[in-house]
């Protein structure tokens, strides 16, 4: 594994460990809903680093995209299969690409209802808003 | 190199917008860590993925928080 998908998982790690803290900890709603999005993003780059291959191309275009793409450097590969075996993996895009639609759209649904809930209880903390109930 | 340091900065803006009092100054933070974070999806070799979370993450996401912040503080700095 290369250093740089160690360092990936570390940083999708602390997204995820921050999020979690701001789920739990923080008293705010909004600071709550900022919390989810960040446990998301971390989801998001965990399967990302996954499908990554170290040195390899990008699976979408073909030969033309390299990570240092120089017209030279592609001359070479002429058959789709060592196209095939070099390219990184690309199943985890695809989920991750339906995932991002769909975090975008729970969080909208999430900040709606943050602001009925400011509708009825005239405040956004979470403590102020159950105070009176056990 | 640099995809070190957008590592870094994706972490720190994360815990800054936690961290952060200021709603405004928050939603602002969140945006320059999600766009970060698509340029490390680029460095990922997953391009049609940065594309979709820099669309999304700055351009969608800090207006719908600012519209949800501005209609529960209406415009009060708080």
């Amino acid at each position: 594994m290369e250093p740089f998908q160690v360092g990936s998982f570390l940083t999708a790690g602390v997204l995820i460990v921050t999020g979690l803290w701001a789920l739990l900890m923080m008293d705010n709603i909004l600071k709550k809903i900022i919390g989810a999005n960040l446990i998301g993003d971390g989801v998001n780059l965990v399967l990302i680093t996954i499908g990554y291959r170290p040195g390899g191309f990008i699976p979408e275009v073909m030969h033309h995209f390299h990570a240092t793409a120089t017209p030279s450097s592609y001359s070479h590969l002429l058959e789709f299969g060592e196209f095939a075996s070099n390219a990184s993996y690309s199943l985890p895009f695809a989920l991750v690409l339906t995932n991002i639609v769909i975090g975008a759209s729970t969080l909208s649904v999430m900040l709606a209802l943050a602001v009925v809930l400011y509708n009825k209880y005239h405040t956004l903390s979470v403590h102020k808003m159950f105070e009176g109930e056990d | 190199m640099f995809d070190y340091i957008l590592l870094f900065a994706v972490a720190l803006s994360a815990l800054m917008a936690i961290i952060q009092e200021n709603l405004y100054k928050s939603i602002i933070i969140l945006t320059f860590e999600s766009f970060s974070l698509a340029a490390i999806f680029h460095f990922l070799l997953a391009t049609d993925v940065a594309a979709v979370q820099a669309i999304l993450g700055a351009a969608l996401l800090p207006g719908l928080f600012i519209v949800a912040l501005y209609k529960t503080t209406q415009g009060r700095d708080e």
